[in-house]
């Protein structure tokens, strides 16, 4: 909601700067940002009393002397006769209704009406409804203005469960279903109560007599609505936050005011209906209980003064709770509105003591899995439960994000091949991933397992040992025997048949219940500490990768070390990483033989043969100036 | 053919994978938790209306109850949690106080964008004691955005609304370039929910909080996209070895 900085500071005596009131804005709890002269606020859904000018400036009250007596009509007002039946008062338990009638529509707006849309740069309507929003920003209580002329009969109010086609007065058709609190007139729907009125009984720039309908909705029967019709109006905003309401004579009278600025009034008539007495909400005043719940040491005067500037009411050791806020319900709440006064930046913090409790045993077992598979390779993966395979016991979402994910999966292993074959596409060819989630499915109940599931292709590894070997049942048996050695594993191989790839190597994976697997960590000792630090991102190329591989010759093998040094030292541009591939020591020469592969990719091109040969040509020049170092047929 | 050399170069070639980065932060917060006394507890992603939003004091017209806001399956009869809050209130109806429990997990709701996805993750903790104050629960707050974030770093404390806490808050961070972030959500338990639970809200007090996982990784790791972590991409998941 957008509230000019200036209609707030013209009601305070201080005459705080903008930065001055951000920050007391903040310190009361409403979030908002400054856009040059106007805060464009940003308020929790159980403050609907904030939702403007006067609200917002009667929580300001805290910290400053406002004056919120704008001026209004204060004559006595005839009474209206008007044909209207309240069907539903549990719904709407109080409604006025203000009929005016003006000699002339005026041409242009002054004062107040006048800043509002010169300020926030709003566009008119018509002078009835341009009113009415104007009261609603300032007040916060939306006002329906009906063309008093299109009114022929009686009006009912009711919630009605028949399906209604209604046309808003934004030329919308909606098609009304299930329950809706709704105006009607001749049997049609002249007004989706609290959301939007209708095209048929409108207001128009020549309208000049208006019937402005007042009202109190209970929230429950406004929320939902203006997302269920695609409506989204100032109105609905407001009524599903709740609205004063005590607040309809003030706020119609004010209207007549603000009419009678801008027009001569002919004629006006009001009536007002209220169905129940409500006595204002108490809580005792307890300021021990504050104080314990906070964690200060407040005195009862100073806890009377904190609330006495929110506009509550101390009287026989009772708090009253004022009839804008509907949200107070408890000490808790009281203790939330003192601790905003105090500002929850000024409470100190209190030494907390928790008793010690010991780890659950099944999130150990399951990180030294995790970390067990880190240390053969594997990477973590976490994928959407979300998909549009229907197999037997998957569970059915009513209301999915589309159609493509309808259902939850059964199983983890159809998400992991769908991981690897991204990857393949992206030019990997050793592809090791694992995924532990819960699974959930269906039969009579709804069962849920958490699974473990593997899935491995290509090379073992990318390093001299692995590099040439390729993942196959007896390579997974056996590392997975070193913590789980008394399991019998059925790695299932995934053929290709069906897969949208043209790769040949082997897909094996595995799917297993953790609380089924029974493991001894005792054999394996050498788990990796958990990344202590946080890395930073870099972002990833889409473009394709190339690769060159080299061969060194090194007489004097105690070199190696400096070689794998200097490689890793060596950053020319484009390589995106190195590893060595192969080594092999000659006994009867005395030499040894290092293979490495580079890789290079660009973050926004694909690279040329000349440019990855110039990256590879600062390696081996760095490379041969090690003392006995070759590259065979250079 | 290899030699003994191999086992030397090897630690040179870091040929490991890597621990989820979502999951990583999750585990460092849950073990940084721990540390501080609470004890992990686990529930089920599927819920129930009642112990995800009833308990939890969030009435029936709530928004976040709207089909466009919570995903429900086979036939509303159930949902898919919303918050990993339905499991400490299956803690507090199983254990008496004092307690101290976090959970971690995945929560839905329904939203795809940039900046939010139907599958995300959190860490909760609550801690139900006598006299449990909203100054002891900044103490612990102060406490977890330190650990995460190094004692320099500079937070603020704002009111909020949430149904189950109250007082509530919400607290944010400076970052570098000077702009507040928000971190976590926090308050007093709500003593509706105290009672919804059994437990004698004149006699017992509690604090609660909650941390999106993803929005920490995300500013740990400089990461701007949260689609990111779920391409399953190994260029993007072997940078956090």
């Amino acid at each position: 909601m957008k509230i000019a900085y200036k209609h707030l500071v013209q009601n305070i005596e201080e005459n705080p700067t903008i930065e001055e009131l951000s920050n007391s804005l903040f310190q009361l709890g409403h979030e908002h940002e400054v856009n040059g002269v106007i805060f464009e606020m940003e308020f929790t859904p159980n403050r609907g009393d904030c939702l403007s000018v006067n609200g917002l400036l009667r929580d300001l009250s805290a910290f400053y002397n406002v004056n919120i007596n704008q001026e209004t009509y204060v004559d006595d007002i005839d009474d209206l006769l008007m044909d209207f039946e309240n069907l539903s008062k549990d719904i709407c338990p109080q409604i006025s209704f203000l009929k005016i009638e003006i000699e002339k529509v005026p041409d242009s707006y002054n004062g107040v009406l006048d800043d509002y849309f010169s300020d926030l740069c709003l566009s008119k309507n018509n002078f009835f409804t341009d009113v009415s929003n104007y009261l609603s920003y300032e007040s916060g209580q939306p006002t329906h203005c009906y063309d008093s002329n299109k009114i022929n009969d009686k009006i009912i109010f009711q919630e009605v469960e028949e399906e209604y086609n209604f046309k808003t007065l934004l030329g919308k058709v909606v098609n009304l279903t299930e329950k809706n609190a709704v105006f009607m007139l001749n049997n049609q729907v002249i007004n989706l109560a609290g959301v939007v009125g209708g095209e048929s009984t409108a207001c128009s720039s020549v309208t000049k007599t208006v019937l402005i309908e007042c009202a109190f909705f209970q929230p429950e029967s406004i929320i939902g609505k203006s997302v269920k019709y695609d409506i989204h109006s100032d109105a609905a905003h407001k009524f599903e936050r709740r609205v004063d309401p005590e607040c309809h004579d003030k706020v119609l009278r004010r209207f007549i005011k603000i009419v009678s600025d801008h027009a001569t009034i002919k004629d006006m008539a009001f009536i007002s209906h209220k169905y129940e007495d409500v006595s204002p909400f108490t809580i005792p005043v307890d300021v021990n209980k504050i104080n314990k719940i906070i964690g200060i040491n407040l005195s009862k005067d100073e806890y009377i003064t904190h609330l006495l500037k929110l506009r509550f009411t101390v009287d026989n050791n009772l708090v009253k709770v004022p009839s804008f806020r509907g949200d107070v319900k408890t000490n808790n709440d009281l203790a939330e509105e003192v601790a905003r006064i105090i500002g929850y930046n000024n409470i100190l913090p209190l030494e907390i003591k928790i008793p010690n409790s010991k780890k659950k045993d099944d999130y150990e077992v399951e990180k030294k899995i995790r970390l067990f598979l880190l240390d053969k390779g594997f990477y973590e993966v976490i994928n959407s439960p979300f998909v549009n395979l229907v197999s037997e016991g998957a569970i059915t979402v009513d209301n999915p994000l589309d159609s493509n994910r309808g259902f939850l999966r059964t199983n983890i292993v159809n998400s992991l091949i769908d991981n690897l074959l991204y990857n393949e596409r992206r030019q990997k060819d050793s592809i090791k991933l694992f995924e532990i989630s819960d699974v959930y499915s269906l039969k009579n109940e709804i069962h849920k397992r958490r699974k473990l599931s593997i899935i491995a292709s290509g090379r073992i590894g990318l390093n001299s040992q692995d590099f040439s070997k390729k993942i196959n049942e007896k390579y997974l048996s056996n590392l997975f025997n070193e913590i789980f050695s008394g399991e019998q594993f059925n790695f299932q191989q995934i053929s290709r048949d069906g897969l949208d790839t043209k790769l040949k190597s082997e897909i094996f994976s595995l799917e297993i219940e953790i609380k089924k697997l029974s493991y001894d960590f005792n054999n394996y000792k050498q788990f990796s500490a958990s990344p202590k630090d946080y890395k930073k991102y870099k972002p990833i190329s889409e473009f394709p990768s190339s690769y060159r591989d080299l061969s060194f010759l090194l007489e004097d093998p105690s070199k190696l070390d400096e070689l794998i040094k200097n490689i890793e030292k060596c950053r020319p541009e484009f390589l995106k990483m190195s590893f060595m591939f192969d080594l092999y020591d000659n006994d009867k020469t005395g030499q040894t033989k290092a293979g490495f592969r580079f890789i290079f990719q660009s973050n926004n091109k694909t690279l040329t043969d000349k440019e990855i040969d110039v990256s590879i040509n600062e390696i081996i020049k760095s490379s041969l100036e090690i003392k006995s170092v070759s590259i065979p047929g250079r | 053919m290899s030699s003994s050399k191999d086992i030397l170069l090897s630690e040179s070639i870091n040929d490991r994978g890597a621990l989820h980065p979502i999951n990583h932060m999750k585990d460092s917060i849950m073990d940084l938790l721990v540390s501080f006394g609470f004890e992990i507890i686990n529930g089920p992603e599927i819920e129930t209306e009642e112990f995800n939003f009833d308990m939890l004091n969030i009435k029936k017209s709530h928004p976040a109850r709207q089909m466009h806001d919570t995903f429900y399956v086979e036939n509303k009869s159930n949902l898919l949690r919303t918050h990993t809050s339905p499991v400490q209130i299956r803690g507090m109806l199983e254990k008496k106080p004092p307690l101290a429990f976090i959970s971690g997990g995945k929560v839905y709701r329904k939203d795809d964008d940039a900046t939010h996805l139907p599958m995300f993750h959190q860490v909760e903790g609550i801690y139900v004691d006598e006299s449990v104050t909203f100054a002891q629960l900044k103490d612990l707050i102060y406490k977890i955005i330190y650990s995460l974030f190094g004692e320099d770093v500079e937070l603020r404390f704002r009111p909020s609304y949430f149904p189950f806490t109250e007082p509530s808050a919400e607290v944010d961070i400076l970052s570098k370039e000077g702009k507040w972030l928000e971190i976590l959500g926090c308050g007093l338990v709500n003593p509706i929910v105290l009672e919804n639970c059994n437990i004698d809200s004149d006699k017992y007090s509690g604090l609660a909080f909650g941390l999106g996982i993803e929005r920490i990784a995300m500013l740990k790791h400089g990461v701007s996209d949260i689609r990111e972590f779920y391409k399953s991409n190994l260029d993007f998941l072997s940078q956090f070895k």
